[in-house]
């Protein structure tokens, strides 16, 4: 289990990343994100950090007709959310080899 | 409330009605701990519309809300509130001051028809005798006025406190809850004696077709407030 404190940050990009595969909503992202391995992650858990991306422009919302009842809020990302993607993956890129240096000597 | 967030508020009763009983249960609690936030209306009605949706959604695949949410509400409802933009201080003064339009509007027209002047007005109008047009305002009145508003804003402010805390036992002594009561109670009989002494002195007369328009002037200033400022 990953450690709540350590995993929102990380939650946030991981998302992101999801939604510029291609254009998704809210439950389906919970599903993703548990088959790569995020345990205990419910489209609740996710709805916060999908909040905070939307008002921050990372990503944009639209409700759309379901064939199997309620709703759906769909979301694509933005322009600004595709070079925050960008910003994430290169701090973790840095940070990944800086913890495998650590504690592998570099292996 | 603007026209496009009394839209949403329309749709989300008519959502509201598609809840199973105990999913009902959970998202009044949510929805009145959100109403109480420092978060603009319209945020609130979309947060209302997404939580909807999600239960519904549910709803359908056969979960229940602790399966989607947690069972912690307030911990899930503080996340999303954290989420949304806070309302400035100038904000939250204008939404005291709506507040306090609507509360003095409501007030206004319980005194105007349940004062003894008004019946006496109607009665004399009926019988055909001298019509007196004054109703008349006393210390006691403008004292119950003050004291409903304050308890208002603070039960409202107490139960949106306690809305979503898990309950707790209480382990309190049976003389100190006789002591808290027979405070309470003693301080209630303290306010009402005061008010039925001070209540006994007319402060002010005021013609009552000037305190009708008084008080619409309240409502019409309420709702251009809702309408042009308050989102």
């Amino acid at each position: 289990m990953i450690p709540s404190q350590m995993l929102k940050g990380i939650l946030e990009s991981c998302i992101l990343k999801i939604i510029s595969s291609k254009e998704t909503y809210g439950y389906e992202i919970s599903q993703q994100l548990k088959k790569y391995g995020f345990s205990g992650i419910s489209e609740g858990t996710i709805y916060p950090l999908l909040l905070r991306l939307e008002k921050n422009d990372l990503i944009k919302a639209k409700y759309r007709e379901s064939a199997l009842g309620p709703k759906r809020k769909y979301f694509s990302i933005t322009q600004a959310g595709e070079k925050e993607l960008e910003t994430f993956v290169n701090n973790w890129q840095e940070l990944n080899h800086a913890v495998n240096q650590l504690f592998h000597g570099g292996e | 409330m603007k026209t496009e967030t009394k839209i949403l508020n329309q749709e989300n009763n008519e959502l509201d009605k598609r809840l199973t009983k105990e999913n009902n249960v959970v998202m009044t609690d949510m929805v009145c701990y959100l109403r109480l936030a420092n978060i603009s209306e319209h945020d609130q009605e979309v947060v209302r519309q997404d939580l909807l949706q999600m239960v519904l959604s549910a709803q359908e695949r056969g979960e229940d809300i602790n399966t989607l949410i947690g069972e912690d509400y307030k911990y899930f409802c503080d996340e999303v509130i954290a989420a949304l933009p806070q309302k400035n201080q100038k904000e939250r003064v204008l939404d005291l001051i709506d507040t306090l339009l609507l509360s003095t509007f409501i007030l206004g027209v319980i005194h105007i028809v349940i004062s003894k002047e008004t019946m006496k007005l109607i009665y004399n109008a009926v019988t055909g005798q001298q019509l007196n047009f004054q109703i008349s305002i006393s210390g006691g009145d403008l004292l119950s006025y003050v004291i409903i508003i304050a308890t208002v804003f603070l039960i409202v402010h107490v139960i949106g406190k306690n809305l979503l805390k898990p309950e707790k036992k209480h382990n309190q002594s049976k003389i100190k809850k006789f002591i808290i009561g027979g405070a309470i109670g003693g301080g209630l009989m303290a306010v009402f004696l005061i008010i039925a002494w001070v209540g006994r002195q007319t402060l002010f007369t005021v013609n009552i077709f000037t305190a009708c328009v008084f008080i619409l002037g309240l409502y019409i200033a309420h709702k251009l407030l809702q309408e042009l400022i308050i989102t």
